[in-house]
């Protein structure tokens, strides 16, 4: 894949709205910062993690905010770049390749962004095959590669190093910083080897999200039917991924409610023409699992996109309103996110639901 | 007594009102200098209204000039652009994802300021006045006549934008300055852009506005002169010289409110039926239903508050064609009709001369259809009803039937009950309900910021923020009894600590006019 234009960007961010299942900040800042990048000429180097020396020196880039206070503060790329170098400078070795911690939302955009401005290659990789709220929840750390040291700037010049005992303490830490510069922050974490990316992250997802974005587009452009294209892109049963046309109706009630700073949300949805079909998405900042008719039909980490009926274009949480047309696409998780060591961290239990995890392919064969 | 006048494209309505009475309307076909056409209107309804110039206190004009000059790229300044929030936001200047040609045609002055303040009002850096003072003299030295100023959340702080724009008068005393937090709400991307695009239309809106003054002073009409708003409500001319970005969905707008006004419903769904287009909307409290999706302007991503409406390519100047298949639109004469229809003497089978054919209309020489297949005619009004019924259902949100409302000049060409319609209501005055709309006579204001309800609560700190809304009517000119808040909306935030929330509040009155 190559990220050479205007419409290249874009394909990519739409494609990281998709996989943002309704969170992960609204890729509309990255897209403009790695635009930015592309028509000065640098495009993103995008490599397989296959390509990486075992010893390789790999780091993350994110931001730790608030959504809303990101579409006002925007971006410094000056600061990305000031961050890479202290933290280069901090861990007494210089950075071989970058790799997104989340494919979904601003972060994967950003770091291309990243990687375009210092001439790094971004792995085709990230940590979760999607979005989620906190920094703790991906495979890195699962498998034991600490978050810290979590190195934290703002625009203005304050900087923090976070070294903590576990991840989750980390998230804490870091979210307490942000809070007290204004609600938005960037952080440079996750230090790996490539041979832990080569073993621990989730591969492909840079090139699934392009295309993702692309089919969405193309789709829209050729065929009547733009979900036809992105059903054909995404269920290969025989590749292991396994995709479903959820529902088709429009939004008749939204539920929100702010409990600790989470977003906590119930969507509501009845069929066309017929209002004794309904199906529920319920969210924690992300959409967690749908029920058609009171039947679950798809249960985190699987994924869960609710798209623009029409032009199949993603529709982020904030974004969602009454009355909208839309249609629910349910993903399968990538093999790695199913073992039993990930859904102990965020499978169902993770966000305080009881039941089981059930494959999406089970529960809609 | 008021005038409404709605220009749109293709024809100037004007309707003259007393209290809830429509005296008289006209509907005339618009000039190119616009003024011609609105004379012509205006004439009309004083002509077959009787009523004396002298009685007419107010005059209030829905137009879309603006919106269609920055869509054409017409007639606009160049922008000296003034962004203060250095050192955050440095990734991402001003203009970075314009069309080439409209970077072209405002000019890439973009001048990037220190200084600003949180989401929660502290300030994080003071304003570098020097670096003002500095684009001041290089806005001078141009010659620049616009200058486009955004401050970081400026929805929460203004003062950071009336400190600058105080800088660059004391330099350029002439030029015509936009203020962020005049046009837009939180989202610096998207209220910059309406920023920009206002900027760049300030010198349009001064000769536009002043041409309807001479217009009313040719017709010797000294009331006072309005513009509608996108939210359906007035503004004097006078802050429409300084906002025109502020009326560029008003022709939707007005027409809805004028469906709501003549059929007396508040809840309802909106069928405007023009010449090329069928807009489907829903009346929420009697005002349109809005949506909140970043919306493009002439490809700029803005965020206003737009009337949420359907547009389908179904209108009185729709092409028939097909023999086996019959289709309606989406291609179209237009305002052409009056050439090109059957029932006009032209060769083109149009959907007017449809609803010519069934009976629904009285337009024209209906002998011109008399001899169209009675299959033909029953196909075309299939395939424009269910047109409808498809528009009508995409809108809806729940299956149950609702009430709707016909108006625009192309409403003859329902002349069936329609699906998921429970009544439908085709007004009297249904072919002019925009300029109806226009002269319904609302002032209106809304307030939105994020604020935190700590000690003093949420019930306190909402009444605050209704009071000062209630002001800033009273301000535009509304009858302070009449003012009521319509519209409270919290959205919490999330990812923060503090327990705060994005406050809107709306607030609307009867302008004093007379009557």
């Amino acid at each position: 894949m190559e990220i050479r234009n205007k419409q290249d960007v874009r394909d990519m961010a739409r494609g990281a709205a998709f996989l943002g299942v309704g969170g992960g900040g609204d890729p509309y800042v990255g897209q403009l910062m790695l635009q930015q990048e592309v028509l000065k000429g640098r495009y993103p180097r995008v490599i397989k993690a296959d390509e990486l020396d075992d010893d390789a020196r790999v780091l993350s880039v994110c931001g730790i905010g608030s959504p809303p206070v990101l579409v006002e503060h925007l971006l410094s790329s000056r600061l990305l770049s000031e961050l890479m170098d202290r933290m280069e400078e901090h861990l007494g070795y210089s950075i071989d390749a970058l790799i997104s911690a989340e494919i979904g939302g601003l972060n994967s955009v950003m770091t291309l962004g990243v990687a375009a401005q210092r001439d790094l290659p971004l792995i085709d990789a990230d940590g979760m095959g999607r979005a989620f709220p906190k920094l703790e929840l991906v495979t890195f750390s699962v498998y034991g590669c600490p978050a810290s040291p979590v190195m934290i700037m703002d625009e203005l010049g304050n900087m923090a190093i976070v070294q903590s005992r576990d991840d989750a303490t980390a998230e804490m830490m870091s979210r307490a910083i942000s809070s007290s510069l204004g609600a938005m922050v960037y952080s440079a974490l996750y230090p790996m080897t490539g041979r832990q990316v080569k073993d621990f992250a989730v591969h492909d997802t840079i090139s699934l999200c392009y295309s993702i974005g692309k089919c969405i587009r193309e789709s829209r452009e050729e065929l009547d039917n733009p979900f036809d294209g992105l059903l054909a892109l995404l269920n290969r049963p025989e590749e292991g991924r396994h995709c479903r046309l959820l529902f088709d109706g429009k939004i008749v009630d939204l539920v929100h409610e702010i409990r600790d700073a989470w977003h906590f949300g119930t969507i509501t949805m009845e069929a066309n023409g017929n209002p004794d079909d309904v199906m529920v998405v319920e969210m924690q900042n992300e959409y967690l699992a749908a029920r058609h008719n009171g039947k679950t039909v798809t249960m985190v980490p699987d994924l869960l996109c609710i798209l623009d009926a029409e032009t199949a274009e993603p529709i982020t949480g904030e974004r969602l309103k009454y009355g909208q047309r839309i249609k629910v696409v349910g993903l399968s998780a990538a093999p790695i996110m199913r073992r039993p060591e990930c859904l102990a961290v965020f499978g169902p239990g993770g966000f305080g639901y009881k039941e089981e995890f059930k494959p999406i392919e089970e529960l809609n064969p | 007594m008021r005038i409404g006048v709605d220009v749109g494209g293709t024809n100037t309505d004007a309707v003259i009102m007393e209290g809830s009475r429509v005296l008289a309307s006209a509907k005339r076909p618009t000039t190119e200098d616009v003024a011609g056409g609105m004379v012509a209107a205006i004439r009309a309804v004083l002509d077959d209204s009787q009523v004396p110039v002298s009685d007419i206190h107010s005059v209030m004009v829905g137009t879309t000039q603006f919106i269609n000059a920055f869509v054409e790229r017409k007639h606009l300044s160049e922008v000296a652009i003034i962004r203060i929030a250095l050192p955050l936001s440095e990734g991402i200047p001003p203009l970075v994802d314009w069309p080439d040609d409209l970077r072209a045609a405002i000019g890439e002055h973009i001048y990037m300021v220190g200084g600003g303040c949180y989401y929660t009002g502290a300030e994080y850096m003071p304003l570098d006045e020097e670096a003002l003072v500095k684009a001041a003299r290089d806005i001078r030295d141009k010659g620049l006549e616009a200058v486009a100023i955004t401050s970081i959340f400026a929805p929460i702080r203004q003062d950071y934008e009336e400190r600058a724009a105080a800088i660059i008068r004391e330099y350029a005393p002439d030029v015509a300055i936009t203020q962020s937090n005049q046009v837009g709400s939180l989202n610096l991307v998207e209220r910059e852009n309406a920023a920009v695009i206002n900027a760049s239309l300030m010198r349009l809106s001064r000769q536009v506005i002043d041409s309807y003054r001479k217009s009313l002073a040719a017709l010797d009409i000294n009331g006072r002169l309005y513009v509608t708003q996108n939210d359906g409500t007035l503004m004097s001319a006078e802050a429409a010289e300084q906002n025109p970005v502020m009326t560029c969905s008003a022709g939707p707008t007005n027409s809805m409110r004028g469906a709501g006004f003549l059929s007396g419903l508040k809840e309802a769904v909106v069928i405007d039926i023009g010449g090329t287009t069928t807009d489907v909307g829903f009346l929420h409290h009697g005002f349109p239903r809005e949506t909140t999706d970043a919306n493009d302007i002439g490809g700029v991503r803005t965020n206003f508050s737009m009337p949420d409406v359907l547009s389908i390519g179904l209108g009185g100047g729709s092409i028939v064609a097909g023999d086996a298949e019959v289709t309606v639109g989406p291609a179209s004469v237009g305002y052409r009709i009056l050439q090109e229809a059957r029932i006009f003497g032209g060769s083109t089978l149009t959907a007017t001369d449809i609803a010519v054919a069934s009976g629904q209309a009285d337009i024209g020489d209906a002998s011109a259809v008399s001899t169209l297949p009675s299959e033909l005619v029953e196909n075309a009004l299939s395939d424009m009803h269910s047109k409808i019924e498809t528009a009508l259902d995409r809108m809806k949100t729940s299956a149950r039937a609702v009430p709707a409302v016909l108006v625009g000049g192309g409403h003859v060409l329902v002349s069936r009950s329609l699906k998921g319609v429970s009544e439908l209501h085709r007004p009297e005055h249904a072919s002019v309900a925009n300029a109806i709309g226009a002269a319904i006579g609302q002032v209106g204001a809304r307030i939105k910021r994020i604020v935190e309800y700590g000690d003093s609560g949420r019930d306190e700190v909402i009444r605050q923020v209704s009071e000062e809304v209630k002001r800033d009517v009273v301000e535009a000119g509304g009858i302070p009894e009449t003012v009521k808040v319509v519209e409270i909306e919290e959205m919490q935030m999330t990812y923060l600590q503090a327990n705060a929330v994005s406050l809107k509040i709306r607030a609307i009155g009867d302008l004093a006019t007379g009557d």
